[in-house]
């Protein structure tokens, strides 16, 4: 039952306070920073081998949850979005393909790998109205805070209106953060 | 006169027939072909989904990790209740996780209710849900025609307004 709860805790984000909520002609975007202690809580609670955790806690986890309440489909890429650090930067987001890649020379289990790719966010989802998206997206670890300028395309055939929200002065969680 | 009436409510009732709109959210499929599903339940029996065409099934994906499962678990079994195996099946899928995390978790959530499990979650990866949870609606031929995602009120009225219309087609 403990476990229950602080799984329930650790995927429920509202509850976090360094939560970042920023909302834009329909597009409503939520950031949280996962710390190292609750990815490898989790990851290995569903099978992950210590050589994953390992991986997994060099890496910047971000929880984020978009939600399109426009009237039209509102394009989720993270792919098109920059993560830049306080230099002006690029930060490196890491894809799906490279955790597969790297899962596949650890031989991870096929289920702790499923189970990974559902808790990331897609690389590509034409949102409905009303439809949410929330899951995990990783960078390799910056140094000192970061900002996120996010890019939507919207409309069916993603010729809309181009929406792009800026998320500032965010950060990963290191060990032994609290939050 | 009185063909005229009966023609007129006939048409009425099959134009109702066919408005089955889906609740808001609920995304039209474009009515290909359902996947493989053969697994095994908690316990250990084997079940082929394929062998139920000719009724309309509902194939629910999940895990216990997802908050919105936990919330959406108890309106399914309420939904297997309003309406009978002969005009729905009700088939849930665990994604990745093992007989006894599924097992305590369905008993403090649903007693009731049972699932397969996709130990590897190559099925699921199979189906192409966008998320979890999704349920899948089938129809009696097999193929993929709605596709509910996130946490579903199944008994709420439009959605069990929408379903006995769409299985007593």
């Amino acid at each position: 039952m403990p476990r229950l709860l602080f799984l329930l805790f650790l995927w429920v984000p509202a509850l976090f306070a360094a939560d970042v909520r920023l909302s834009r002609e329909g597009a409503e975007l939520f950031v949280s920073g996962r710390s190292p202690e609750q990815i490898s809580a989790f990851y290995g609670a569903r099978g992950m081998p210590p050589a994953a955790l390992q991986e997994l806690s060099k890496a910047c986890f971000l929880t984020v949850v978009l939600h399109n309440r426009r009237n039209d489909t509102l394009w989720l890429e993270p792919a098109a979005w920059r993560f830049i650090d306080t230099q002006g930067q690029p930060i490196a987001r890491i894809s799906r393909q490279e955790w597969t890649a790297r899962w596949s020379a650890l031989q991870v289990p096929l289920a702790a790998q499923s189970t990974f790719g559902w808790t990331q966010l897609p690389e590509s989802r034409d949102l409905y109205p009303d439809e949410t998206v929330g899951a995990n997206i990783s960078l390799v670890s910056p140094v000192g805070s970061f900002s996120l300028i996010a890019r939507f395309r919207t409309g069916a055939d993603g010729k809309g209106k181009m929406i792009e929200l800026n998320v500032p002065n965010l950060s990963c969680l290191r060990e032994g953060a609290s939050q | 006169m009185k063909r005229w009436i009966v023609a007129c409510a006939l048409l009425l009732v099959f134009s109702q027939a066919g408005a089955a709109e889906p609740p808001a959210g609920m995304i039209k499929l474009d009515g290909r072909p359902a996947p493989a599903l053969q697994l095994s339940d908690l316990d250990g029996k084997r079940v082929d989904v394929t062998q139920n065409h000719g009724r309309w099934t509902l194939v629910h994906f999940w895990a216990t990790w997802c908050g919105p499962c936990r919330r959406e678990m108890p309106t399914l079994a309420q939904l297997m209740r309003e309406l009978p195996a002969e005009r729905l099946n009700i088939y849930l899928v665990n994604t990745s996780e093992n007989e006894d995390d599924v097992f305590a978790f369905l008993a403090s959530v649903s007693p009731e209710l049972s699932t397969l499990l996709d130990r590897d979650g190559q099925v699921t990866e199979r189906w192409q849900p966008r998320g979890l949870p999704a349920s899948f609606l089938v129809d009696p031929q097999g193929r993929m025609r709605y596709l509910a995602l996130g946490g579903r009120e199944w008994v709420s009225t439009p959605y069990l307004n929408f379903l006995r219309e769409l299985t007593a087609k």
